[in-house]
């Protein structure tokens, strides 16, 4: 007898896709914007993006977490809960799930530290366009104050890169 | 959409090529809404509105715990030096008896100047009252979450203060829960004068939590460390003599001031209508304001 056998059942066989494994990807998406809800007031706005580290969490663990042009409507969720004007996620997801694209036909290889660039350089363009757009308004800080929320959110990528890449196995049963 | 060319099946290449049309497609969606909620705020006003519906109640919910939480900590705390502190308090209660002796005068002497120069009294109203549940996380801007919205009376350009001083004034309204501009956004600007001496100052917020306050007249620096700073009722939004800020740091042509009403401290604020509507209304006549996401 295989010494495996005698232990407990592991419950990997039958095991399949959960069955909302197409949709779960959007809903954590969905959760993480939603986050905003959480009762801290801050006063100095160095909370990460949450959706969107997600979103672009997703985006690099797979080519097809969902289907393209549902960045709009996500960008969309993103932007009424967390006080963005209306819009600005929509442009910046739409556009960064189509730069992702244009860059997966051009890399030949990828790990994980061209994955943390590749989030490293989208955060900080969506940092950048939020204060750009807060400047259009003239209610933009000096550009310095800006660099602390960058670095708190690179730091933090790789959290969020492994909590959903523990989601994405365990949606697909693995 | 990952692969360069999915194939021979020309279905799959069709759908690849409408895939990219579709995100290029969101892409000029999102910038034709973004630009209209930067010209024209006004336009999202129900949308943001019930998304404040969702998110406001499961903020407040969860402050309710964090809060109880705290309190629990701190009533523990309070009971550990429970005999220092009352010897502590019975005498300031002294103290403050005498103080308000003292202001009792005070008021009464200005009861009777006001009536010889015929001030009319305006009488401040509440419009509604409601608790600080949230705020914006990552931004550039400064917003918090108020638990009342407009079932509760609450119209967008309301000021909000709370009892330590100002807050900010509303800009988003849901139908129970609204969102406020802080005091310490950069494009809250609050006419405003030194509580000291009444010299008139300008205080814009910083976007760090912080307030700059400059004088109004070029020239010697005003501030001392520690002055207040207090609204002057300039321009009609922002009713006259709440606190504002306290000054911390002095800068070249202003100071750095620090808001008194703490919004992740303050536990009710008040909304108030604008202080004078007419002027508010004449001066928002022409254009909409910009300072509005």
């Amino acid at each position: 007898m295989v010494r495996a056998a005698l232990g407990p059942p592991r419950g990997q066989i039958g095991r399949g896709p959960s069955p909302f494994a197409a949709y779960l990807p959007a809903a954590t998406v969905v959760f993480a914007s939603l986050l905003t809800a959480l009762p801290i007031v801050s006063t100095s706005g160095w909370y990460p993006d949450f959706g969107y580290l997600v979103f672009i969490s997703w985006r690099l663990l797979r080519a097809d977490p969902w289907p393209a042009w549902w960045a709009a409507p996500l960008g969309f969720v993103n932007d009424l809960f967390t006080g963005y004007p209306v819009g600005f996620s929509i442009a910046l997801w739409s556009a960064t799930i189509l730069a992702l694209d244009l860059i997966d036909r051009r890399t030949m290889w990828r790990d994980y530290w061209i994955e943390w660039v590749l989030a490293a350089v989208l955060i900080a363009i969506d940092e950048g366009l939020q204060w750009r757009v807060a400047k259009l308004v003239d209610a933009a800080p000096p550009l310095a104050q800006m660099v602390p929320p960058v670095v708190i959110s690179i730091c933090l990528f790789p959290l969020f890169a492994w909590i959903v890449s523990r989601i994405d196995a365990w949606r697909l049963g693995r | 959409m990952a692969t360069a060319r999915p194939g021979w099946s020309r279905r799959a290449q069709y759908g690849l090529f409408f895939s990219f049309l579709a995100v290029i497609a969101g892409i000029i969606v999102g910038l034709v809404l973004l630009t209209l909620s930067l010209v024209a705020p006004q336009q999202f006003e129900r949308v943001r509105g019930a998304a404040l519906d969702i998110t406001g109640p499961i903020a407040g919910t969860l402050h309710e715990v964090t809060a109880t939480t705290e309190g629990v900590f701190t009533g523990a705390g309070n009971y550990w030096d429970a005999a220092t502190q009352n010897a502590e308090l019975k005498r300031q209660r002294r103290s403050m008896l005498q103080r308000m002796v003292e202001a009792k005068a005070i008021f009464q002497e200005n009861q009777q100047l006001k009536a010889t120069l015929q001030l009319r009294e305006r009488e401040r109203t509440t419009i509604a009252t409601g608790r600080i549940v949230g705020s914006s996380f990552n931004s550039p801007r400064r917003f918090a979450i108020l638990s009342a919205g407009t079932s509760d009376g609450v119209r967008v350009g309301m000021p909000v203060r709370s009892a330590d001083g100002l807050v900010g004034r509303i800009i988003d309204s849901g139908s129970i829960a609204s969102r406020v501009l802080l005091v310490s956004d950069r494009a809250n600007i609050v006419p405003a004068r030194l509580l000291r001496n009444g010299i008139p100052v300008i205080a814009q917020g910083r976007g760090d939590g912080t307030i700059d306050v400059r004088p109004l007249e070029v020239g010697r620096n005003p501030f001392k460390r520690g002055d207040i700073i207090i609204t002057s009722g300039t321009g009609g939004l922002y009713p006259p003599l709440v606190p504002i800020a306290r000054v911390v740091k002095l800068a070249d042509d202003g100071a750095v001031a620090l808001p008194l009403a703490d919004p992740s401290t303050t536990s009710f604020a008040i909304v108030e209508p604008p202080f004078e509507p007419t002027a508010v209304e004449a001066e928002h006549a022409p254009a909409a304001g910009p300072d509005t996401p």
